[in-house]
């Protein structure tokens, strides 16, 4: 069974190329009912799981394929498999003024696969595998228009991924050799007999491997291939440069420190301090340089490298009410940025402008598209009532709870980081509908909203925003059970 | 439970309808015919919320929840006395400037963008004085900021823009800084609902009493930016005269009263006990004493009329925040008079400064001379209201600098009890420096002056009806200070 999920998305990916399809829609409709399908499998799963682990492989020793569904990838697995219909959509309508469509779609849907696969792994070694797998399926998709910037950008992205894997690789041996075992465990799996006089060569190693997961999850100073990587058709920046790929990597670590190092082991040592100063830093670092940036999808990456700082902020804080907050963040950036950025692709898709200078008066032409961004932005900004507040809020009183008062100063960098994001987005809002006095408007003539392929899914995701923003007790319960060790 | 929602709702819906409806900017032919349905239509929308906000005001007793944010965040309203007291005036603000924005707006564009956010905020102003906790307050407070920065930005100039950025951007600055206390003070208390005598865990305060301490300053400091404290004033004279003018008559008289009541209630979640006689208050009082000097300073040496009055709002507002910070009976009652006086003299004032900006175009000082003798009675609403913000009794901002000065005497502090009620008085010769000229210069204009060149330039009755309703208010706070006692009985701040 899960095998299956892992497996449909691959079959169908690969399938696209090699059916003959005589009309455009039946692509369509092909890839949206198998991607459907599989969705709908996943959730399937979840609900109905068990605590079995399904063997794939035996290698030697404790060396296995494995997978198996546990709380943390209920949350993963849930949230991609919920985003990934919806994208597809979406990019069906973006692809229209691309070329290439058939690679793009093979390349697309093997992601999910693949993502699927990360968040099932039952032990270090699968995760690791499919970690590995997963840079290698999206570099064609950063590559997809094949300009020299392009280009560029994959292959940048390539050696940083591919270094940063070899980091965490190093974790992976030492867990190996130290642990009882790779699986993941809440609390860890270090054997307390074997690492006695190790400990601090174990933290060494664990701040290495947190910054070779910390590629994908842009921790600075390792994400300067993000912004690039944005050169990438919206549908990938959105989905796997906000969601899949980089919370890939928050998920790789969040694995690294509650499941396999343990937090117990980590916390009050100088491993936490020191990932504690490189996620405080990036957390303001991002949201300074988005301020920066006038490329519209550069902005809106910084953007996502100080989020992705948050949930490995409430990762580092290592409490069980730190994971609640990383999880809570987790999925409430992947909807928040997939909404901003699909505003983004649409503005792109619709107008063919840039750069954030571009977007004077395009608001009143644009009404749900900049209405949705600007909810989008108030989120990201934690205005009370929208998702954004509450992940905040989580993160917020785990830094209070944790005692810590590295942490608290950890709070200061969040609402530093609140504000400068309402700088980067607000401004952008307050361009589109209030262009200025002499503004001509013959030049925003013919911009207007996108059909319905771009709309749906940004309707039900800013419906998911405000949802969760009113109403989140349930799924922060979930949460809470998850980092309790209660799913 | 129904009439508070209702006075919330009602205003927001009815925002969000003509935002809707009239999306598209009147075409200038078919736009008079359209024009008086949108004005009627708003003015009706107005009046039924003041008639709501007043049935909610004195109907509702029960505190209810609305709904739960997370399990622990529920979003908990309740109307108590210093709510009603913010509500009122309110009501009555905006009641004021919205009716002479159906005059003062003929000359702007997008019209209905304006009256649309104008209801918005009504809605959200509504919510903020019958919020019953914390962070259904913090809430509102957040969307105040968002609802009226497209006021301060709607004639769409460049220098409108930046100065509408500016206030969004300190108020949101603010406003995290009150959060990161937020955090703290949740962790440490009983409860996140307004009580009386304070919420903080008593074993907290044994432990780490000193870091409450600086986490409330924290709060006063992020929340004194809506209320234009030193050292983060500096939006207020930038934001205020770019509105037009009605709005900036709310900007001034209401919102930045929202950090007032947002003040005013984390003094109370904290208990005044607690924060009594600590380097804290020292550190605020001080901060007040200097935002109160520097303001009328500021004001003293500002030639254009808006910006002047702006800068003299953030004298006035420290007046306020200094009886808030005395933190005795006599201080508080001050502070709480001079909330209604201000308000209603800050109104008048930027209404008369509109009335003239919509009749002759003048905006500096020193262009007015003669102008008491082309617009009389709105001239002399200037000079009565201008006498309330000086102090001179009977009017309300003698009582309340009364009460003040009475307030920080009797506190005991060292210095500042003496040094208060002395900055309070240079300031109000201050205040007479900068208002009283526009009334000289205005009905005597001068040997030299060309007399022959006046014209009666009185606006209607929608402008002046407004203006004059807010200055015999202002009056009728001093002579009648007792007629709001029951608001004011002390005890259930």
């Amino acid at each position: 069974m899960i095998i299956s999920v892992i497996l449909i998305p691959f079959i169908a990916g690969i399938l696209i190329p090699v059916i003959p399809f005589k009309k455009r829609w039946q692509k369509e409709i092909f890839l949206e009912t198998a991607v459907v399908a599989n969705s709908v499998l996943v959730w399937y799963l979840l609900l109905h799981h068990s605590d079995s682990t399904f063997l794939l492989a035996h290698f030697t020793g404790n060396l296995n394929i494995s997978f198996r569904v546990d709380g943390m990838s209920m949350v993963f697995a849930g949230l991609v498999s919920f985003l990934w219909p919806f994208a597809t959509l979406y990019a069906f309508e973006y692809m229209t003024r691309e070329k290439h469509e058939n690679v793009f779609f093979l390349f697309y849907t093997l992601t999910y696969g693949v993502t699927l696969g990360i968040a099932f792994a039952a032990n270090l070694l699968t995760m690791y595998f499919f970690y590995e797998l997963l840079t290698l399926v999206t570099v064609p998709l950063v590559m997809h228009t094949l300009t020299r910037e392009a280009v560029l950008a994959s292959r940048k992205y390539l050696y940083y991924s591919l270094g940063g894997a070899a980091f965490a690789f190093i974790g992976l041996i030492m867990v190996i050799v130290y642990g009882s075992t790779t699986d993941f465990i809440l609390g860890g799996v270090f054997d307390p007999a074997k690492i006695a006089g190790h400990t601090d060569v174990l933290l060494l190693i664990y701040v290495m491997a947190f910054m070779g997961f910390g590629v994908k999850a842009a921790v600075c100073p390792l994400n300067s291939w993000l912004p690039q990587a944005g050169v990438a058709p919206t549908p990938v920046t959105a989905l796997l440069h906000a969601v899949a790929v980089v919370k890939a990597g928050a998920f790789a670590i969040l694995r690294l420190t509650y499941y396999s190092f343990g937090t117990d082991f980590l916390r009050g040592t100088w491993a936490q301090t020191v990932v504690m100063i490189v996620v405080m830093f990036t957390i303001v670092y991002g949201c300074s340089r988005a301020v920066k940036e006038t490329h519209l999808k550069r902005r809106l990456a910084y953007s996502t490298i100080s989020n992705l700082s948050y949930i490995l902020f409430g990762a580092v804080i290592m409490t069980p009410l730190g994971l609640a907050g990383a999880l809570t963040h987790l999925v409430f950036h992947a909807l928040m940025k997939i909404c901003s950025f699909f505003c983004a692709g649409a503005i792109m898709h619709q107008t063919d402008r840039h750069y954030v200078h571009q977007l004077n008066g395009l608001g009143y032409k644009m009404p749900c598209i900049f209405g949705i961004f600007t909810i989008s932005a108030l989120a990201l900004m934690g205005v009370p009532g929208l998702a954004g507040f509450v992940s905040k809020w989580n993160l917020a009183q785990a830094a209070v709870d944790s005692g810590n008062p590295l942490a608290w100063g950890g709070i200061a960098c969040l609402l530093i980081s609140a504000l400068l994001t309402a700088i980067y987005m607000l401004t952008m809002v307050v361009r589109a509908f209030f262009p200025g006095k002499d503004f001509d408007y013959s030049t925003v003539a013919e911009a207007k909203d996108p059909n319905w392929k771009m709309l749906l899914p940004l309707f039900v995701f800013t419906l998911c925003i405000i949802g969760f923003g009113l109403y989140s007790q349930p799924i922060v319960n979930f949460f809470n059970d998850v980092a309790g060790g209660g799913v | 439970m129904y009439p508070i929602l209702l006075s919330i709702l009602f205003p927001i819906l009815a925002g969000l309808f003509l935002l809707i409806r009239y999306r598209t900017p009147l075409s200038s032919r078919a736009g008079t015919a359209k024009r008086k349905t949108l004005v009627i239509l708003t003015g009706s929308f107005l009046i039924i919320t003041v008639l709501l906000t007043v049935i909610a005001i004195f109907t509702a007793k029960e505190g209810f929840t609305l709904f739960y944010l997370t399990e622990t965040l529920p979003v908990y309203f309740r109307i108590d006395k210093a709510g009603t007291l913010f509500s009122l005036l309110a009501v009555v603000v905006l009641l004021c400037a919205g009716f002479f924005s159906f005059e003062y707006m003929k000359h702007e564009e997008r019209e209905s963008r304006y009256y649309g956010f104008y209801l918005l905020l009504f809605g959200v102003l509504n919510a903020l004085c019958f919020a019953g906790n914390l962070i259904t307050f913090y809430l509102f407070f957040e969307l105040l900021t968002l609802t009226s920065t497209p006021l301060v930005l709607h004639t769409g100039s460049k220098e409108a823009v930046m100065a509408g950025l500016k206030y969004l951007f300190y108020s949101l600055c603010g406003a995290y800084t009150a959060l990161f206390g937020i955090y703290f003070l949740y962790k440490n208390s009983v409860t996140l609902a307004f009580t009386a005598g304070g919420v903080l865990k008593a074993s907290a305060i044994a432990e780490h009493g000193g870091f409450l301490l600086a986490v409330a300053f924290v709060m006063i400091l992020g929340f004194g930016v809506k209320a234009g404290m030193f050292p983060m004033h500096a939006w207020l004279p930038a934001a205020h005269p770019v509105a037009p003018a009605p709005a900036s008559a709310v900007l001034s008289a209401m919102i930045v009263k929202a950090g007032v009541l947002a003040i005013i209630r984390v003094v109370t979640m904290f208990g005044r006990d607690f924060l009594r006689n600590t380097w804290m208050q020292t550190a605020w009082i001080c901060l007040t004493l200097i935002t109160v000097f520097m303001g009328s300073l500021l004001a003293y040496r500002e030639p254009v009329l808006k910006k002047r009055l702006a800068y003299s709002t953030v004298s006035q507002l420290s007046y306020i925040l200094f009886g808030l910070a005395v933190m005795n009976e006599e201080a508080l009652a001050g502070s709480l008079l001079h909330v209604l006086a201000h308000g209603f003299v800050k109104a008048a004032l930027f209404l008369c400064a509109g009335a003239i900006i919509y009749k002759t175009g003048k905006t500096r000082v020193e262009e007015m001379r003669g102008i008491g003798r082309e617009m009389p009675l709105t001239m002399w609403c200037f000079t009565i209201a201008s006498l309330g913000l000086i102090g001179i009794p009977p009017t309300g901002g003698f009582i309340s600098k009364w009460y003040l000065a009475i307030g920080s005497l009797k506190s005991g502090l060292p210095v500042l009890a003496v040094l208060g009620p002395i900055v309070l008085l240079v300031s109000a010769l201050l205040t007479a420096g900068y208002l009283l000229p526009l009334t000289i210069n205005g009905f005597f204009p001068g040997a030299n002056f060309d007399y022959d060149k006046l014209q009666k330039k009185e606006p209607c009755k929608l402008m002046t009806v407004p203006i004059l309703i807010l200055t015999v208010l202002s009056v009728l706070v001093g002579i009648f200070p007792d007629g709001i006692a029951p608001v004011l009985a002390l005890a259930g701040l």
